[in-house]
C-alpha cells in the first residue's frame, strides 16, 4: 500500500467524507478516512463507480502471483465501487477449456475470465463476449483522459483485437526473448546471439553434457501453448505466412526449414528431457545452472531469479529474439485480458467493465508491481508509463543484465500481431500442429510428412 | 405417511381376511418402490440421460470453432471416423496398452501372491506396502513418474539404466520407450489390486485338496496346473475384466506423462476423443469417437463374461 501524501485534493475528499460521517461515530470515521485516501486516485476519474453497487461478479483467473496481487487489493474496489467480486483460480491448462463451456452454455458464471488472445477470433465469430468499444465510448462508464488506453501496450491491445476492436483488456502479459548465463558467455569471449545461426553456434560452443551443461533449451512438450509457442516464431522469421494466397498453410519449404533449425539445436544441444519440457521445466534446469541459455517468455526471470531455488542469480543476462534468415526478429507477444461475458445481464456487464477498468488501470498495475507490498513483483505491466517508472525500471533490472532493454525492445518492436493464424479455429489448429512438431521431434516421421500430415488435418478445418 | 398406513394395515389384522395378505404385499411393494425412486431417479439423470445425450450429440455436427457449420449430420460423423488414420492408431495403442497391462497385471499379480502366501513372517505389512500405488490419484503418479522417475539424465530410473551400462534414454520422448513407459505406470499401479484380489482367493482353497495331490506324489508345477490355476481361474476371469474395462477407460496417468505424445504413440482412443471434444472443440465428432470406445469396450467385456461362464 502506497504511503498516505495528503494532496489538496485527497485532503478535500477526506474532509467531506469526514463530514459527511461524522455523526456515524469515531469507528466509522477513522475507516472511511484511510480508504479515502487509497481511493483517492481512482475517485479522480469523472466516473460514477458506484453506479451498479451492491452487484456480485465471479472472476476467473490462474494461480499464478500477478492474479495473487490483484486478490489482495480487491477489498479496495469493493470500497471504491460498492461491487463484490469472487475469485475463482483455475490452472492454465484448463481455464480456457472451463470459460469456454461457460461460454457456450451462456450460464454467465464467469462475468470475465483470465484469456489466451489466440481465443477472441473463436469468441468473436460466435459473439460471446462484448466488443470493448462500447464501454470505451460510454462517458458515463469509463474517462478516457483518466484511464488512457494508449498507454497499454499496442502490442498486447493488437493481440487482443479481431478487426480493430478490442475483446479483451490486457492486465498481464509477456514477450519472448533470450535468457543465457553472462559468466559463461563472457568466459568463452561470447555475445547473445543476434542472429539464429549464431544461437546454435553459440549453443554448440557451451554444450559440455559431460559437466552437465547443455547448450540451449526450447519448449519441447505438444500444446497449442507449448512447442506451439515458439515454433510459430520460428517459422516466421524462415519467412513462413501463414495465410498464403489466403489460404491456412502450415507446410511447405519455410516449414520444414524452421522445424528443420528447432528440432536440429533440441537433439543436439538440448537436454533430452526437454522432448517433454514446458518452461517451468526449462527455467527450473536453467536455475540449477545445467542450461547456458534459452529463448522464452520474459516472465520466467522472476522463477530463476528466486533466492530460495536458484544457483545462477548475478549471473543472468538477457537480449533480444536472435533475428532469422529473413532478417526479421518476431518474438512471441502474449497476455492475459480480461473479456466481457455476453450472456450477463446488463447491470452485471458494468460492474464487470468497472473491474476490468480498475483492474487494468495504471494505478492498480503499480500497486501489483513496484508498490506492492508483498515479496512478488509482477513483471509483465500493461503500461508503458509504469515502464517507465524509475522504480520499476529499478526492481525489473535486479532480474539481470539488459533485462528491462530487451523486454521493451522486443516488445516495442519484435512483435508481429499475426505470428500465429488468428482464426477461430486455432484451438484445433495448434493442437495439431503441436503434435506434428512433436511427432518429428521424437523421429515419429520425418519433418516434411509430418508437416504435410498436419496440412491434410487442417484443410477440412478451414473449409467449415 | 406411508409408514403410517403399513402401521394402521398392521393394527388391522387382528381380523385376518383372505385378501389381506395381497394388500399387504402390494403396499410393501409400492413403499420399496418410494423409497428406490430418488437413487434410481438419479441414477437415470447421472448415468443414463449423459449416454444418451452421448448418443445423440455424436449425431451431429457441433464444431464451436465454426458455429455456422453446426447442424444434423445423422452418421456422418461415424463416416468420417472409418476413414480417419488418428481413429484406428488410437484405437490399436488402446488395444496394445490395455492386453500388454492387463497380462502383466494378472502374471506380476499371481507371482506375488503366490510367494506372500509362503511367507510365515510380515505378510500383513506386505499387504499395506503394495497396496500403496493403488491409493494415490493417477494425475499424482503421472507427476511423479514423469518428473522423479523418467527424465533423462535427472530421473531414477535413467539413473538406474546408466549405472547399469544401458546408457541415458529418452524415456518419454522416444515413441516405443514412452509406450513402454506408460504400460509400466499402469502395471506399477494396479498389480497391487489383482495381487489383493489373488491372495485373498489363494487362501481360501481348501488345503485337503493339496494333501491329497502331495499324498498321489503331484509336483509343485501338477499342483499349480492342475489345482490352484482351475479353482482361481473365476477370480482371474474377473480382475481380467474389472482391469479391462478401467484400463480401455484410462486417462490422467497417461494425460501427465505425455498426453498421448510423443506425436501420437501413446493416444489412446479416450485421449482422443477428449483432445478433439475439448481442446480441438468438436464436440459431436468427440462423441462419436466416445460412442466408438463405449462400443468396444462393451463388446470386449462381453466376450471376457462369456468366457467366465463357458465353465
Amino acid at each position: 500500500m502506497p504511503s498516505f501524501t495528503p494532496t489538496r485534493r485527497t485532503l478535500l475528499k477526506t474532509g467531506t467524507a469526514a463530514a459527511a460521517l461524522a455523526t456515524l461515530g469515531p469507528a466509522f470515521l477513522r475507516q472511511a478516512a484511510a480508504q479515502d485516501a487509497d481511493l483517492a486516485p481512482y475517485k479522480a476519474a469523472q466516473i460514477d463507480w458506484q453506479q451498479v453497487s451492491g452487484e456480485t461478479i465471479t472472476v476467473a483467473v490462474i494461480p499464478a502471483s500477478y492474479f495473487e496481487n490483484l486478490i489482495t487489493l480487491a477489498p479496495q474496489f469493493k470500497a471504491l465501487t460498492g461491487i463484490d467480486v469472487r475469485f475463482e483460480k483455475i490452472p492454465p491448462a484448463q481455464i480456457r477449456q472451463k470459460s469456454v463451456i461457460d461460454l457456450t452454455s451462456k450460464t454467465g458464471t464467469y462475468a470475465t475470465h483470465a484469456a489466451d488472445p489466440m481465443y477472441y477470433a473463436l469468441y468473436a465469430a460466435n459473439k460471446w463476449v462484448e466488443p470493448l468499444d462500447t464501454y470505451l465510448a460510454d462517458k458515463s462508464l469509463t474517462d478516457p483522459a483518466w484511464f488512457k488506453l494508449d498507454d497499454i501496450i499496442p502490442a498486447w491491445r493488437s493481440a487482443n483485437g479481431i478487426d480493430g476492436k478490442l475483446y479483451g483488456m490486457p492486465y498481464d502479459g509477456e514477450v519472448t526473448i533470450q535468457v543465457y548465463r553472462k559468466d559463461l558467455y563472457d568466459a568463452k569471449g561470447l555475445k547473445p546471439a543476434d542472429t539464429l545461426e549464431a544461437y546454435m553456434s553459440n549453443a554448440a560452443a557451451l554444450n559440455t553434457p559431460n559437466d552437465r551443461v547443455w547448450g540451449a533449451a526450447l519448449r519441447g512438450v505438444a500444446g497449442a501453448g507449448q512447442n506451439m509457442y515458439i515454433y510459430p516464431s520460428i517459422f516466421r522469421e524462415f519467412g513462413g505466412d501463414w495465410m498464403k494466397g489466403g489460404k491456412l498453410t502450415v507446410n511447405g519449404p519455410e516449414a520444414e526449414a524452421a522445424l528443420a533449425w528447432y528440432i536440429d539445436i533440441m537433439k543436439k544441444y538440448a537436454p533430452t528431457a526437454a522432448a517433454n519440457w514446458n518452461w517451468p521445466d526449462i527455467a527450473d534446469a536453467f536455475s540449477q545452472g545445467t542450461v547456458a541459455s534459452y529463448i522464452d517468455a520474459h516472465s520466467s526471470a522472476s522463477v530463476i531469479n528466486n533466492p530460495e531455488k536458484s544457483k545462477v542469480i548475478g549471473k543472468v543476462g538477457y537480449a533480444r529474439w536472435p533475428k532469422g534468415p529473413s532478417g526479421k526478429r518476431t518474438t512471441s507477444i502474449w497476455n492475459w485480458g480480461f473479456p466481457i461475458n455476453a450472456a450477463l445481464p446488463e447491470k452485471k456487464r458494468k460492474a464487470t467493465w468497472l473491474f476490468i477498468q480498475w483492474a487494468a488501470s495504471a494505478e492498480t498495475q503499480a500497486r501489483t508491481a513496484h508498490k506492492f507490498a508483498g515479496p512478488t513483483k509482477r513483471s509483465g505491466v500493461n503500461r508503458t508509463s509504469v515502464w517507465k517508472d524509475p522504480d520499476y525500471i529499478k526492481l525489473m533490472n535486479g532480474f539481470g543484465e539488459n533485462f528491462v532493454e530487451a523486454t521493451m525492445g522486443a516488445l516495442q518492436e519484435d512483435t508481429d500481431v499475426d505470428w500465429r493464424p488468428r482464426v477461430p479455429q486455432w484451438p484445433a489448429i495448434g493442437d495439431t500442429m503441436a503434435t506434428a512438431i512433436q511427432s518429428a521431434l521424437s523421429g515419429q516421421a520425418t519433418i516434411k510428412a509430418a508437416l504435410d500430415d498436419a496440412q491434410r488435418r487442417i484443410e477440412p478445418m478451414m473449409r467449415g | 405417511m406411508v409408514t403410517t398406513a403399513v402401521t394402521s394395515a398392521g393394527i388391522a389384522s387382528e381380523e385376518p381376511r383372505s385378501d389381506f395378505g395381497r394388500v399387504l404385499a402390494q403396499r410393501e411393494r409400492r413403499f420399496a418402490a418410494a423409497l428406490l425412486a430418488p437413487a434410481f431417479l438419479a441414477l437415470l439423470a447421472t448415468t443414463t440421460f449423459p449416454l444418451l445425450f452421448l448418443v445423440y450429440t455424436s449425431a451431429f455436427r457441433m464444431d464451436l470453432a465454426m458455429p455456422f457449420t453446426n447442424g444434423f449430420v445423422g452418421f456422418e460423423n461415424y463416416q468420417v471416423l472409418l476413414s480417419d488414420e488418428r481413429f484406428w492408431t488410437s484405437l490399436l495403442v488402446s488395444l496394445v496398452y490395455t492386453g500388454s497391462t492387463v497380462t502383466l497385471q494378472v502374471i506380476i499379480g499371481l507371482a506375488l501372491a503366490l510367494l506372500v502366501m509362503d511367507m510365515k513372517r510380515g505378510q500383513g505389512w506386505f499387504r499395506v506396502i503394495a497396496i500403496l500405488p493403488v491409493v494415490l490419484s493417477p494425475a499424482v503418479v503421472g507427476m511423479i513418474w514423469r518428473t522423479f522417475m523418467l527424465a533423462p539424465e535427472f530421473g531414477i530410473v535413467d539413473f538406474l539404466a546408466i549405472n547399469a551400462g544401458l546408457g541415458s534414454k529418452n524415456w518419454l520422448g522416444d515413441p516405443t520407450l514412452a509406450m513402454v513407459s506408460v504400460i509400466a505406470i499402469h502395471t506399477w499401479q494396479w498389480t497391487p489390486f489383482a495381487f489383493m484380489v489373488l491372495l485373498a482367493s489363494l487362501a481360501s482353497l481348501p488345503e485337503d485338496i493339496y494333501e491329497a495331490a502331495r499324498l498321489d506324489r503331484a509336483s509343485a508345477w501338477q499342483r499349480f496346473r492342475r489345482i490352484t490355476l482351475p479353482l482361481l481361474r473365476p477370480a482371474i476371469v474377473m480382475v481380467i475384466i474389472m482391469r479391462t474395462m478401467v484400463a480401455l477407460t484410462a486417462f490422467a496417468a497417461i494425460f501427465t506423462v505425455t498426453a498421448g505424445g510423443p506425436g501420437t504413440a501413446t493416444e489412446i482412443l479416450n485421449l482422443y476423443a477428449y483432445r478433439k471434444s475439448f481442446t480441438e472443440l468438436s464436440i459431436g465428432y468427440g462423441s462419436a469417437l466416445a460412442v466408438a470406445l463405449l462400443i468396444v469396450t462393451i463388446i470386449i467385456s462381453g466376450i471376457l463374461f462369456a468366457m467366465r461362464r463357458a465353465k
